[in-house]
């Protein structure tokens, strides 16, 4: 039966799977209802449904898994209990953390709140011990006083302790001590040290970072543990069994037990990380992802094949101080409501009807139409196919919500009410694309549109035209994507060590020296995963600014430094200064503010199987004719089933393409082409 | 109604949400870009900026609201440049900065306005607001505390044209250049505010080639029309009556131990709110006043907090009200007055405002909070043998709502700015922080406790200039429907020695030494409701969470605690004792 690579995506519904042979590069899919009180149960299953098929269990020798144990702890604040210890006199970083609020109706709510903190203050304790801006020790580590209070932490029940100390990123000794204490006290309490997990300036970020892993070390490390521990029992050995971290590269189990806080984005990362291989497959090396589901829309932006990574974000609006793939996330999805309000106002969104009541047409109570209901009374979903057909959908339901809360009010009819919210909710998703896409200076007749998600495919097309953009990709299995994505990606660790140093000053061996520590930790870490050198590349940047800017830019640095590479930088900040902000200031003092290293464990690549023309005719693809709206009427439209398309088939819009989990809507004026991948390529204009 | 209802009925809900969506994005792109390209770290990293479309009489069509303030500055700076120029041509840019002829909070706050022609027709104007970091004036970054006329408070411009056929005027370049101490970040940040205004002007240019001119413009007054009308709707359920408050300001700076009233009439009556402040008091001498259109920023700022913070908000929330603003008063001061430290006024009108108004809507009750203020601390860095400017903005304790304590260490109102990081002020400035935390016992006491004050301490390593623009150190923020005070804010140089120094509220220029300290205790919240009925779980829970110490617990809580091995428990008795006492 050949070796297997097999990858899990564990959503709130559904744990999406995919399985690849290696030696026949042959993809199948499957969708398994997820297990939420242990989701390692659906992974087994659907790890099951492949040993059944007749594949050995040792014959499985690659495993990637994107979770949502550790977003969803945090989530419901499902982690464990945590304490803090910072320096005396400091407890305010955690309890200010930034100050302010988000911009928007945040400033005018006086309900708002920032949330909760994981950590309370009770369970706070100070550290008597104080470092300066330069490392110097001002006062030495109280240790007796220290003990005391990691005695009365364990006395409360806390499982898990944070440190953040002040300047620990540049002298550490004071947190690394304060682990030895927690270690002779109680052996099994998790300690997270800020120096280890983000040695970066600005305390609040380091500390909230910290905080998090901490919170979610244990949770995450005993899944991984028990997940591993039943691999092992169905019999498969391999050790590349990996994690997708926010960062969209993977790490491996015993990695990623040590850095929980690195994979809180882990499920939307596999879908980026299968988007940057669609750049190889389909010669585009420039798209938007466009990842629509049942409650909210991802987009993100993939430029030169390369995605868009921040270095500092914010989840569930916790401060996460790590790199991580930079997403835009609106409430726009399947279930996002609409309604009219006494004033003749039609407003979409941002409520959603959720899984329940869902939308009218689940015949779950619902009553309020949702873009589901829209793309059904459009015709463009039908009442049959959903989800493969197990489910079906009450077209007549839909009809009702939206006639007696939208066309009813606005003295319209069903469709074009429809039409006109689908026409708002579209509108909503074109201005995130533009967020992070036109709005830092990129132009979208550059780039293509890539769909997935249940819902992605029936919005892209009309998307993609308004916003001008070069066209559509719809992968083979939209509805599994982000699984996809883990077949096929690198394991990546980010390593960062800030220290200010002013680059006229610096000399190219101080530089060498810090990044010489950082390669020390990489290879370190990449040799106890098994890479070999040759499986291995290091990269080098530096987060660099203006003297006395309060932000910093991420600048390749060569991998040996000289004093010319040094001369080098300066002339790269400014010329990268220029591209971002528009101007440069030549004249003034740069500084090095942090150093990252990003080491890269390169696993073998698998082939996308590639098809040839199996000879099927267009015609024989297509289902079934249904009446669908399209330029303000219903009109009778070919539905082709996807799995009938063929390589080279070619086909013009209005369409519709069916698929187990999703459906396509090609509106008039585009064109269809399917790929050797079997990707459908939808560009404007008419067959030739 | 001031509103144009007849085109509303003739346009659909799609095209107007549509377009409605598409403003949205075009002030997001404008906001962006300002970010992006402007020079100084005040409009990149402080975003002490905004940016808004508005309609050809000037009234707010969409503003990205990042400063709630400036949606009344946006139509008066725009007014003045409608009421100078009657040659307003595509290509002209103009700028405006002065409080009086236009609507600018204080100088420093630079409008960039540009007009949006469609086919040869004037259909509105882009235009952005943003913080100089320095425009002249006795001292850095042109606030002075102790100023007595705006001739004190910077280089002042009317609306002028800087720009005709896409041309910069570089005689005013020139001007500012030479009037500030930071001409290449003023006048980068100028530079950028124009780009930002171009690409307003051309993203609704091609808005208004794909929806047409006159849906577009349909629109503009539907949206006016809806935001005014769902306000009216809203005020039209409150209780018809006549509400009375009044808040005061510490001091103006210049007649020390002199409270500033702040005092509103509100009569409802229907959907008509008229918001009367003649009983405010007259103008000062120092530079505590503020300009009608910052008040009627204010009042919107009340009503959409008090409404719905999700609102659309443009000028259409402004004509859903009136108010008065009695002149030769602190809310409209005659010409020349000083204006520049306009934020303890602001938080005092909207405290005034929160305190009349939630009589008629006592779920969204609200006690007072802590205000805003800033430090400044300026002198040459050892880093970098430059002179430096170490700029910081604190918050504190937010006042408690109806049913929920008020937050801890955080901005309020209409202030929204970040704290400094500890690391990067020590590693930048001659400075050491001592410490950095919450103010137990300085949440004012309540059914709803406030929050807490935030203590910061800082020892001064190297001679530097101190100068603090604070309020609320005289008089307590106020509990509301009951509660307690929250605690005032101090300022004070060498705390716990025997040369203590206790500096007033807004104070420029004190001469720091080497070795000094000084402590920055910045105000606790009003509590809500009658402490006694806080639930004494709660009021526990207070005290292991250090919030509230046990003193506290039983004074002002009527809650005795008693501790039983390591913890805390509640000496149920006592406690019932002490309540029943009340």
């Amino acid at each position: 039966m050949g070796h297997y690579r097999v990858t899990v995506d564990t959503g709130g519904t559904f744990s999406d799977f995919v399985y690849i042979n290696e030696d026949t590069d042959e993809v199948s899919v499957a969708k398994i209802p997820s297990t939420p009180d242990d989701p390692s149960r659906a992974i087994l299953n659907g790890v099951q449904l492949l040993i059944d098929q007749g594949v050995r269990a040792e014959d499985i020798r690659y495993f990637c898994h994107g979770t949502t144990v550790g977003t969803n702890a945090l989530l419901e604040g499902k982690g464990v209990r945590t304490g803090l210890l910072v320096t005396e006199g400091f407890r305010g970083i955690y309890e200010v953390a930034e100050q302010s609020r988000p911009h928007g109706a945040a400033i005018f709510d006086i309900f708002y709140d920032r949330p909760a903190q994981l950590v309370s203050a009770s369970a706070t304790a100070e550290a008597h011990e104080r470092v300066a801006f330069d490392g110097e020790i001002l006062k030495a580590l109280d240790e007796t006083a220290l003990r005391l209070s990691v005695r009365e932490l364990i006395a409360d029940g806390i499982q898990s302790i944070a440190v953040c100390l002040l300047f620990s990123f540049l002298m550490p000794d004071h947190e690394r001590r304060i682990r030895e204490i927690i270690a002779e006290e109680d052996p099994s309490i998790s300690v997270s040290l800020s120096s280890d997990i983000v040695p970066q300036i600005r305390e609040y970020y380091r500390l909230s970072t910290t905080v998090i892993n901490a919170y979610l070390q244990p949770i995450l490390a005993r899944y991984i543990a028990n997940l591993d521990a039943r691999l092992l029992e169905v019999g498969i050995k391999t050790p590349q069994k990996y994690i997708m971290q926010s960062n969209g590269g993977m790490a491996t189990f015993g990695a990623t037990a040590k850095k929980a806080v690195a994979t809180v984005l882990s499920g939307p990362a596999g879908g980026i990380t299968a988007s940057v291989q669609a750049c190889r497959m389909t010669g585009f090396q420039n798209l938007i992802t466009f990842d629509m589901g049942g409650t909210s829309c991802d987009v993100a932006l993939i430029k030169d094949g390369e995605p868009s990574v921040s270095t500092r974000g914010k989840v569930e609006g916790r401060d996460v101080a790590l790199p991580m793939i930079d997403i835009n996330t609106v409430s726009a999805g399947g279930g996002t409501l609409a309604r009219v309000d006494r004033f003749g106002a039609l407003d979409v969104g941002p409520q959603s009807a959720g899984a329940m009541p869902g939308p009218a047409c689940y015949g779950r109570g619902g009553t309020q139409p949702t873009i589901t209901d829209c793309n059904l009374a459009l015709g463009y979903l039908s009442e049959g196919n959903f989800l493969g057909g197990k489910m079906r959908l009450d077209r007549a339901a839909s009809e009702k919500a939206l006639q007696d809360n939208i066309a009813g009010p606005l003295k319209s009819d069903i469709h074009h009410a429809a039409d006109g919210i689908v026409r708002i909710i579209n509108v909503k998703m074109q201005e995130a694309i533009k967020a992070i896409s036109t709005m830092r200076g990129h132009d979208l007749r550059d780039f293509m549109l890539l769909a997935f998600g249940g819902a992605g495919p029936l919005h892209a097309c009309a998307i993609a035209d308004e916003l001008g953009m070069a066209g559509v990709v719809v992968p083979l299995f939209p509805g599994v994507y982000s699984a996809m994505g883990l077949i096929m990606s690198d394991v990546k660790h980010d390593y960062i060590q800030s220290r200010l140093g002013n680059l006229d000053k610096i000399s190219a061996s101080q530089v060498e020296s810090v990044f010489a520590e950082l390669e020390r930790q990489a290879r370190h870490d990449l040799d106890e995963e098994g890479f070999r050198r040759d499986q291995t590349v290091l990269e080098r940047s530096l987060d660099m600014r203006y003297a006395g800017q309060g932000y910093e830019m991420s600048i390749v640095c060569p991998a040996k430094l000289d004093d010319t590479g040094l001369k080098g930088l300066r002339a790269a900040f400014d010329e990268q200064h220029k591209k971002t902000f528009g101007h440069h200031a030549a004249g003034e003092p740069i500084e090095i503010v942090s150093y990252r290293l990003r080491a890269i464990g390169q696993v073998p690549p698998v082939k996308m199987q590639k098809f040839s023309p199996s000879g099927l005719k267009i015609a024989d693809a297509v289902r079934e004719r249904r009446s669908a709206f399209f330029n303000g009427k219903m009109i009778e439209t070919p539905v082709y089933q996807r799995d009938r398309l063929d390589v080279g088939h070619e086909f013009q819009g209005p369409a519709i393409i069916d698929q187990l989990d999703c459906t396509t809507i090609i509106p008039p004026g585009q064109k269809v082409r399917v790929d050797s991948y079997k990707n459908m390529i939808v560009t404007k204009g008419a067959l030739s | 109604m001031k509103a144009h209802a007849v085109t509303a009925p003739t346009i659909d809900p799609v095209s107007i949400e549509i377009i409605k969506a598409s403003l949205d994005g075009i002030v997001q792109e404008m906001q962006n870009s300002l970010f992006r390209t402007g020079y100084s770290t005040i409009i990149r990293e402080s975003q002490d900026a905004s940016c808004a479309i508005m309609a050809v009489n000037g009234d707010v069509i969409s503003q990205h609201v990042v400063l709630p303030l400036h949606i009344g500055a946006f139509p008066a700076c725009t007014a003045a440049i409608l009421r100078d120029y009657n040659d307003i041509e595509e290509g002209d840019a103009f700028l405006i900065n002065h409080p009086y002829e236009g609507g600018s909070p204080h100088a420093p706050d630079m409008a960039v306005i540009t007009p949006i022609f469609i086919g040869g027709t004037l259909m509105g104007f882009c235009g952005s607001i943003a913080h100089k970091s320095d425009i002249g004036g006795p001292v850095p970054g042109s606030c002075s505390g102790q100023a007595k006329e705006t001739f004190n408070e910077g280089l002042h411009l009317p609306a002028v044209r800087y720009q005709r056929r896409f041309e910069r005027s570089q005689e005013i370049e020139r001007i500012i250049a030479a009037n500030s101490r930071t001409p290449d970040l003023v006048l980068g940040d100028i530079r950028g505010q124009l780009g930002s205004s171009r690409l307003g002007e051309q993203r609704v240019q091609e808005l208004v080639a794909k929806f047409g001119y006159e849906l577009c413009l349909g629109c503009f007054d539907r949206l006016l029309e809806l935001a005014e009308l769902r306000m009216r709707a809203a005020i039209s359920e409150w209780t018809d009556g006549r509400y009375e408050a009044e808040r005061f300001v510490d001091d103006d700076g210049v007649d020390i131990n002199k409270p500033v009233r702040i005092h509103v009439v509100i009569e409802k009556k229907g959907d008509q709110i008229t918001f009367d402040f003649s009983g405010s008091a007259d103008q000062t001498k120092g530079p505590a006043n503020i300009r009608p259109p910052l008040v009627k920023a204010a009042v919107a700022y009340c009503l959409i907090s008090l409404v719905d913070p999700h609102i659309f908000i443009n000028s259409g929330i402004l004509n859903a009200f009136e108010i008065v603003a009695r002149e030769g008063s602190v809310m409209n001061p005659r010409f020349p007055a000083p204006v520049n430290t306009y934020n303890p006024t602001v938080h005092a009108v909207v405290e005034t405002l929160f305190a009349a108004l939630t009589r008629i809507v006592p779920s969204r009750a609200r006690a007072d909070g802590c205000g805003s203020r800033s430090i400044i601390l300026g002198g040459r860095s050892t880093y970098t043998g430059k002179g430096y400017v170490q700029y910081e903005i604190l918050g504190g304790g937010a006042g408690a709502r109806a049913m929920k304590d008020g937050a801890s260490g955080t901005s309020v109102n209409q202030s929204n700015a970040k704290i400094a990081p500890v690391e990067i002020i020590e590693s930048e400035f001659p400075t050491r922080v001592l410490r950095f935390e919450l103010i137990k016992d300085s949440g004012g006491a309540g059914m709803f406790r406030g929050g807490l004050g935030i203590r910061r301490e800082y020892l001064n390593i190297e001679d530097a200039r101190f100068s603090i623009r604070s309020t609320k150190h005289v008089i307590a923020p106020l509990g509301a429907a009951g509660g307690g005070e929250g605690r005032t804010g101090d300022i004070i140089v060498n705390p716990e020695t025997a040369g203590e120094k206790r500096l007033p509220t807004r104070y420029a220029d004190y001469p720091l030494k080497a070795g000094d300290s000084f402590r920055l205790d910045s105000p606790g919240g009003g509590g809500l409701g009658d402490a006694f009925k806080r639930d004494p779980s709660q009021v526990l829970k207070d005290v292991i969470e250090g919030y509230v110490s046990t003193q506290a617990a039983e004074r002002d809580y009527g809650v005795s605690l008693v501790k039983v091995g390591r913890n805390w428990t509640i000496d149920e008795s006592a406690t019932q004792r002490l309540r029943n006492q009340s």
